[in-house]
C-alpha cells in the first residue's frame, strides 16, 4: 500500500457527481444492423445505375446510420462517396440547390457535410483505410461499374483525386448552405 | 590591418578569425544586411566586399566568361592571407618591429610568426596535425626544395620552421614578393608532399605500362594507399595508378541538415562533369568506404551515413607537369570549400526564414484592430486630473 | 465595394481583407484566388478558410474542474461536453489540416507537403524556427500535434483582441506562403549547389 502516492490520485474521477453522464454526450440512437446498411447501399447503387444520382444521394443522406457500428458507418461512407464521385462537377450546384429547397434541405446538407469531412479524415487513421478494400470489394461484388467508380474516391491512391472531389463538393455546399452547415457538423453529437 | 599588429602572445586566434584571414573573398550571396554567414564582418575590410546578390536566384547558372570573375571569388585561396600581409608589410617597411603572433588556419593548422632573437630575423613555424603522415610521404624533401636555405631548427611545439633574415632579403621587389608568396603557401606545400609523390608514382607507372598493349596492361591495382589523417575524424586517401591518381576524402556530417545539404551539393559535384565540365576530374560520392580503402585500418563503416566519402579521380591531363601544381593546390581546398558552402547555404536559409517570419508577424499583427484615434486622447479622472491611455 | 478597396490600399495589397460577411465577398475572392493559385490549391484553401471561419466561434469559459482557472479546454480535455467534433481538411495524403474545436479554444494543426528528404529537413527547420519564436506569434503552439508539422492554438482571448477574419486570413496566408517558401528554398539550394560545384571543378577544365 505504501507504494501508492495518494497525492497523485485523481479524486475527481472517483466523485460520481463530477463525471459527466455519458448518455448525455451521445444521444440515443437505435442500433442499425450492418445488413440494413448493406441493403441501402444496394438500393442506392441500383438508383445510380438507372442514372438517377439525385435520388441515390437523397436516399443515402436521409437514412443515416447514426446507430450503426464502425463497420456499418464505413460502409455507408463508401456508398456516399461513390454517389458523390459519380456526379459531374457542373451538376453539383443545381443538385444541391434542389436539395436545399426541399423541406428537410438543411438537414440533408448538414449530413452531406459530415460525410465530406469524414471522407477527408480517412487518411488519418490507417484502420479506416484498411477497411476500404472491403467496401470496394462489396461494390465490385454488386456491380463492376460502380466498383470501378469508387476507386476514384478511395484513399491511398496517392493522387489526391478523391480529395479534390470532396473539396469541390465542400465548396459548393458552403456556397449554398453557408458556414452554418460546418458549425452543425462540429456540434452534432450524432456522428456519421 | 590593425588587429594584425596587436600583440597576442601565444594565444591562438579563433578559427573564425582565421577564416577571414584565409581570404575567403566572397560574402554570403545576400546583401550583408541580412547576412548571418559564419564569416565575421572583418572580411569586408580584408577583401573587396563583393556581393552575389545579383546572382539569379532560381535559374540554372550557365558559366560564361563574365562569370569567371565571380567563380574566382567563390573559391578559397591557397595561401594564408594573414601570413602574407604580415610578411609583405615587414619586408617593405624601413623600420624593424618585433612580432609574436599565432595564426590559425583550416584543418587545425597553426602558424607562429615571431622575432625571437632580433627584430630583423623572422621565424615562421607551422604545426600540422598529420605531420608524421606527411613526413612518411616525403614532406621533408618537398619543403627542402621549396624553402632551401631558410629552413632552420624547428621551434618546440611546432613541426617545421623557417627563418627569414630581413637584412639578407633579395634586392629585387619581384624576388621579395616571390619569397612572401612561397612562405604564405607553407601549409599548401607541407600538405602537397603525398600528392607529389602520387603524381610521380603515376608517371613512373604510366611509363612502365607503355610497353604493354591495352589488354594486358597492369590494370588498376596501383600503389599503396597513402593515408593522411589531417583532421580529428577525417582523412584523405591518395592512390596512384598508371592511368589516374585517386584522392578520397572522408568527411563527417555533424547533423542531419549538414548531411542532406551535403548530399545535394555532392550530387551536383557528381553531375557537373556530365553536364558542363567534361574535362573535370571524375567525382564519386558514397556513404560507405569505397573499395580502394576498405582494407585500411581505421576505416570503418558505421552504417549511420554520418561519414561521407568523396572520391576524386584525377586523370593524366590534370597531372601534366604544367598543371600539377595547380591541381595539387586546388584539390587540397576541397574539404574546406565544401563545408564552407554548406555553412553559407545554411546561413542564407536562416536569413531567409528570418525574413519570412517577419512577414508572417506583420500579417498576424494586421489582425489586431487599430485603436481609434479618439480613444488615445487624454482622459480625465474623477478628480479632474488628465491622463493618457497606455496601449 | 468602395470600403473594401480602401481597406486593400491600407493593407498594402499584400493580404486581402475579408469582410465578415462571407457570402457577399465570395465572388471577389474567387476572382482573386483564381488568378493567384494553382488549380488544386484553391479549393483546399477555400475549404480551410470556411472551416476555420465556422470553427473560430469562441467564448470565455471558466474551467469546470479547477476553480478560478481559465484554460483552453481543447488542451485540458477535462470536460468532454465542451469539446466539439474535430474536422479534417485534406488535399492529399501529405497535406492536411486538423481543426479541433472547443468552447473557448481551437487547435489548428497543419501538415505541410514534404516530397523528399530536402523538403523534409527544410520544413523541419522552418517550423522549428517558427516555434522558437512562438511568443511573438500569439497563436502559435509551441509543439505541433503528433502527426502534423505545426499547430496553432487560438483562444477566446485572441479572438477578443484580434479580428477573427484576419486570423483566418493569417492561417490561410501562412499555408500558402509556407509551400511557396519551401519549394523556393529547395530550388535555391539546388541552384547554389550546382553553381558551387561547377565553380570548384572549372579550374580543372
Amino acid at each position: 500500500m505504501a507504494t501508492i502516492n495518494y497525492r497523485l490520485i485523481d479524486v475527481d474521477a472517483l466523485d460520481p457527481e463530477s463525471a459527466f453522464p455519458a448518455e448525455l454526450l451521445t444521444p440515443p440512437c437505435d442500433p442499425i444492423p450492418t445488413s440494413e446498411i448493406q441493403s441501402l447501399a444496394t438500393h442506392c447503387r441500383q438508383l445510380l445505375q438507372r442514372g438517377d444520382q439525385e435520388a441515390a444521394l437523397v436516399a443515402a443522406l436521409e437514412n443515416v446510420p447514426y446507430g450503426g457500428d464502425e463497420q456499418g458507418k464505413e460502409l455507408h461512407l463508401g456508398t456516399v462517396l461513390e454517389i458523390l464521385s459519380s456526379i459531374k462537377a457542373v451538376e453539383m450546384s443545381p443538385l444541391l440547390g434542389r436539395l436545399y429547397a426541399s423541406p428537410s434541405g438543411t438537414e440533408l446538407l448538414d449530413v452531406l457535410t459530415k460525410y465530406l469531412y469524414k471522407g477527408m479524415a480517412r487518411h488519418n487513421n490507417s484502420a479506416s483505410s484498411t477497411s476500404t478494400p472491403g467496401v470496394s470489394s462489396h461494390a465490385t461484388g454488386v456491380s463492376s461499374v460502380s466498383g470501378a467508380r469508387e476507386y476514384g474516391v478511395a484513399p491511398g491512391r496517392g493522387d489526391g483525386g478523391g480529395m479534390s472531389v470532396l473539396l469541390s463538393w465542400h465548396e459548393k455546399v458552403v456556397e449554398i448552405a453557408g458556414t452554418g452547415a460546418i458549425v452543425r457538423v462540429m456540434t452534432d453529437r450524432r456522428t456519421v | 590591418m590593425s588587429n594584425a599588429e596587436q600583440p597576442s602572445p601565444k594565444e591562438p586566434t579563433s578559427l573564425c578569425v582565421c577564416r577571414s584571414w584565409r581570404g575567403v573573398k566572397e560574402e554570403s550571396p545576400e546583401p550583408r544586411l541580412h547576412c548571418e554567414a559564419p564569416l565575421p564582418s572583418s572580411t569586408a575590410s580584408a577583401s573587396p566586399g563583393l556581393h552575389l546578390s545579383f546572382l539569379p536566384r532560381l535559374c540554372t547558372l550557365p558559366i560564361n566568361s563574365s562569370q569567371i570573375l565571380i567563380i574566382n571569388m567563390l573559391l578559397l585561396e591557397y595561401h594564408n592571407l594573414l601570413l602574407k600581409s604580415i610578411l609583405t608589410e615587414r619586408f617593405n617597411s624601413a623600420t624593424a618591429a618585433s612580432i609574436d603572433q599565432v595564426i590559425s588556419d583550416f584543418d587545425g593548422v597553426t602558424f607562429h610568426i615571431s622575432t625571437p632573437e632580433t627584430k630583423s630575423k623572422i621565424l615562421v613555424s607551422i604545426s600540422v596535425k598529420c605531420y608524421p603522415d606527411l613526413l612518411r610521404h616525403g614532406a621533408q624533401q618537398v619543403l627542402e626544395r621549396e624553402y632551401g636555405q631558410h629552413i632552420t631548427e624547428t621551434e618546440t611545439g611546432y613541426d617545421f620552421s623557417l627563418m627569414v633574415d630581413l637584412e639578407n632579403l633579395p634586392a629585387e621587389q619581384e624576388a621579395k614578393e616571390d619569397l612572401v608568396r612561397r612562405i604564405s603557401l607553407l601549409k599548401r606545400n607541407t600538405m602537397a608532399a603525398p600528392f607529389e609523390k602520387a603524381i610521380d608514382e603515376h608517371h613512373r607507372l604510366a611509363e612502365a605500362s607503355k610497353g604493354f598493349n591495352p589488354e594486358n596492361a597492369p590494370t588498376g591495382e596501383g600503389t599503396e594507399v597513402m593515408v593522411i589523417r589531417y583532421r580529428e575524424e577525417e582523412a584523405m586517401y591518395i592512390q596512384a595508378s598508371h592511368d589516374r591518381v585517386t584522392v578520397i576524402f572522408s568527411t563527417v556530417f555533424r547533423e542531419e541538415t549538414d548531411r542532406i545539404f551535403g548530399k545535394v551539393f555532392l550530387s551536383e559535384f557528381v553531375d557537373a562533369r556530365r553536364r558542363a565540365i567534361q574535362n573535370a576530374p571524375q567525382v564519386l560520392y558514397r556513404n560507405d568506404p569505397p573499395l580502394e580503402i576498405r582494407n585500411i585500418p581505421g576505416v570503418k563503416d558505421d552504417g549511420t551515413g554520418d561519414i561521407g566519402y568523396i572520391t576524386f579521380v584525377l586523370f593524366p591531363r590534370h597531372l601534366t607537369p604544367q598543371r600539377r601544381e595547380e591541381s595539387i593546390s586546388h584539390i587540397q581546398t576541397f574539404r574546406d570549400y565544401f563545408h564552407y558552402h554548406i555553412k553559407a547555404a545554411k546561413a542564407y536559409m536562416h536569413s531567409r526564414m528570418r525574413r519570412r517570419v517577419a512577414d508572417f508577424l506583420k500579417v498576424l499583427n494586421r489582425a489586431k484592430p487599430e485603436v481609434e484615434e479618439s480613444e488615445k486622447k487624454e482622459k480625465k479622472t474623477a478628480s479632474g486630473r488628465s491622463f493618457r491611455v497606455q496601449t | 465595394m468602395v470600403s473594401r478597396c480602401r481597406f486593400n490600399q491600407i493593407s498594402g495589397g499584400g493580404v486581402r481583407v475579408q469582410a465578415s460577411n462571407v457570402s457577399s465577398t465570395a465572388t471577389f475572392h474567387e476572382n482573386w484566388e483564381n488568378t493567384k493559385m494553382s488549380q488544386s490549391l484553391r479549393p483546399y484553401l477555400k475549404c480551410v478558410r470556411s472551416s476555420l471561419t465556422a470553427a473560430i466561434t469562441l467564448s470565455n469559459f471558466a474551467s469546470q474542474t479547477a476553480e478560478r482557472h481559465n484554460v483552453p479546454e481543447i488542451e485540458a480535455a477535462k470536460s468532454p461536453e465542451v469539446l466539439l467534433n474535430p474536422l479534417t481538411v485534406s488535399r492529399n495524403e501529405n497535406e492536411r489540416v486538423l481543426i479541433e474545436p472547443s468552447v473557448n479554444s481551437i487547435r489548428v494543426s497543419i501538415k505541410i507537403k514534404q516530397a523528399d528528404e530536402i523538403e523534409h529537413i527544410l520544413v523541419h527547420k522552418f517550423t522549428r524556427f517558427l516555434t522558437q519564436r512562438a511568443e511573438n506569434f500569439f497563436i502559435l503552439r509551441r509543439k505541433a500535434v503528433r502527426g502534423y508539422d505545426i499547430s496553432f492554438l487560438i483562444t477566446n482571448f485572441h479572438t477578443e483582441d484580434m479580428l477573427k477574419h484576419k486570423l483566418v486570413d493569417f492561417i490561410v496566408h501562412f499555408m500558402e506562403e509556407v509551400d511557396k517558401e519551401i519549394s523556393e528554398m529547395k530550388l535555391f539550394l539546388n541552384a547554389r549547389a550546382r553553381f558551387v560545384a561547377e565553380a570548384f571543378l572549372t579550374p580543372f577544365d
